[in-house]
């Protein structure tokens, strides 16, 4: 009823040509894709691009991460499309079309995925609400509170109004960046030049690429942005719009990503070491540069980031559960109808907060491994995904363009590529200098 | 266009069940999400490619432990 009641509205829009009518129908189909792109700027994301201004300025990796976010355009598209023809999930899809074997192995990739990620959220916003004095039980209780109100609407029209109003406060790190009084003329030779890059390719170079590919591709993403297509009720006269909708999000989430290592980049200039830094101590740091409303500003940034990723990938968990237990799946429903979904979404936020409430646990080793799993996780996600935009069967005339296929055969080499040199700097640090390494 | 109903109330009622079926497509609505796609059979060399890329996730993932377990030691 709820979707039908959406559909209405996108159906009214339509009938209003002129550019007052596309702009309400934009408004009313854009969401899933600005979501994830935001939602995937998350705590661990923001900390692996402060990591990157800090350890390499403002240099190489603008551009390398501009790409990435390239990279992801191209498979969320995928998503869009895939979602809008079958209506169906992600998870769903796989668990159809390639048997109940593979449907549970990615399901378990997700789940794993999912709940590492969700605890390195909740130290993001353990660290970010830190700087302000506020205790981490405390950080952690108001979260999951947060993430109460949002799915207590029963709607997903609401639920997905409050997530993107929220996800819009990652733009915060713009300010921070430019109360670090960035260096425009560097910043124009880094897009052009790709350089520099200090130090080289060495094996802490491979972690950050690695870290940040992680920090804008990853698994969820591919799940979520599918299943909350279908559950929005997009249909394939919709895909130019979920296009445009994951564009957005796409150049939101690169300009606060590149705003992110501006603003630290000011830690490099001054050679000082960030290599342990969580959220809080990257803004006591760098309050000497950007003072104290600018390092409020960038642990309120990494809250923020950690607070709407643990709304969108708990989500994408319940979504995938839901699809392939059979059970009930969408923020549309009442609370009687969709215990299951609301219970494994809600469980899997507390179980994660509850982690990152012991005392002692690495928690920057922790980040840092959760990116690298993610970047591993995503070519077998990828190979799923490929298949099924390119199934007739199911798509129809709607199968993915051979451009598409081109770049994300690109992606995937490039995912697999950057894991081998991972893989090689690790466990062979001298075949690793043998082949240009440091 | 009919009008979209008021409250929740009537939620089963006939005239309620012919608006959303009006408002929605084919395939939104209960009736076909309950069916499924049928299982598509796997080619040869797709198999190989999921089983292939299965074993690469698993030996990346030995590689990160590994690394942990260096670093931690």
């Amino acid at each position: 009823m709820d979707r039908a009641r959406d559909r209405q509205r996108v159906s009214s829009a339509r009938i209003h040509k002129g550019s007052f009518g596309n702009l309400r129908l934009l408004w009313l189909l854009v969401g899933p894709g600005i979501l994830v792109m935001l939602g995937e700027n998350d705590g661990p994301s923001m900390l692996s691009y402060a990591a990157t201004g800090a350890r390499y300025g403002v240099g190489f990796f603008i551009p390398f991460i501009i790409l990435t976010f390239v990279m992801a355009l191209v498979v969320q598209e995928m998503t869009v499309r895939l979602g809008a023809v079958t209506h169906r999930g992600h998870a769903e899809m796989i668990y159809d079309r390639f048997g109940p074997f593979w449907g549970r192995f990615s399901m378990i990739d997700l789940m794993i995925g999912n709940f590492l990620t969700l605890v390195t959220e909740f130290i993001a916003i353990r660290a970010g609400l830190g700087f302000f004095g506020i205790p981490p039980w405390a950080a952690v209780l108001g979260t999951l509170g947060v993430l109460y109100v949002a799915l207590m609407t029963h709607r997903y029209w609401t639920w997905e109004r409050i997530t993107l109003a929220a996800a819009m406060f990652n733009l915060i790190f713009v300010p921070v960046a430019l109360l670090a009084h960035p260096q425009w003329r560097s910043i124009g030779h880094a897009l052009v030049y790709w350089s520099p890059l200090p130090g080289g390719v060495n094996k802490d170079m491979v972690l950050i690429l690695l870290a940040d590919i992680g920090a804008t591709v990853t698994p969820w993403m591919l799940f979520f942005q599918q299943s909350a297509t279908a559950d929005k009720g997009l249909t394939p006269r919709d895909i130019r719009f979920g296009f445009t909708d994951t564009l957005v999000g796409a150049l939101l989430a690169a300009t606060a990503a590149v705003a992110t290592v501006i603003a630290a980049a000011p830690l490099f200039a001054h050679h000082m070491s960030a290599e342990n830094f969580q959220a809080a101590q990257f803004a006591e740091a760098l309050q000497p540069f950007i003072g104290r409303w600018g390092a409020a500003l960038f642990a309120l940034g990494m809250f923020e980031a950690g607070m709407v990723a643990c709304i969108t990938i708990s989500t994408a968990s319940a979504y995938a559960f839901g699809e392939v237990s059979r059970q009930p799946h969408s923020l549309n429903l009442p609370m009687s109808q969709g215990k299951a979904f609301y219970g494994v979404l809600f469980l899997e936020a507390v179980a994660a907060a509850g982690l990152v409430l012991i005392p002692g646990l690495p928690l920057v080793s922790v980040v840092l491994v959760v990116n690298v799993i993610a970047v591993l996780a995503m070519p077998p996600a990828l190979i799923f995904l490929y298949m099924l935009v390119n199934d007739r069967e199911i798509m129809g005339d709607f199968v993915s363009p051979r451009w598409a296929n081109i770049l994300a055969s690109l992606v995937v080499i490039l995912l697999v590529g950057a894991g081998i040199l991972y893989g090689i700097s690790v466990i062979a640090p001298n075949l690793f200098a043998l082949i240009g390494g440091n | 266009m009919s009008e979209a109903p008021k409250s929740d109330v009537d939620r089963v009622s006939a005239e309620n069940s012919a608006w959303v079926m009006q408002s929605l497509e084919a395939g939104q609505l209960a009736s076909a999400r309950s069916k499924h796609y049928p299982r598509r059979p796997l080619k040869r060399s797709e198999a190989i490619l999921f089983w292939g890329l299965r074993m690469y996730l698993l030996f990346m993932l030995g590689v990160v432990v590994y690394q942990v377990w260096t670093t931690a030691h």
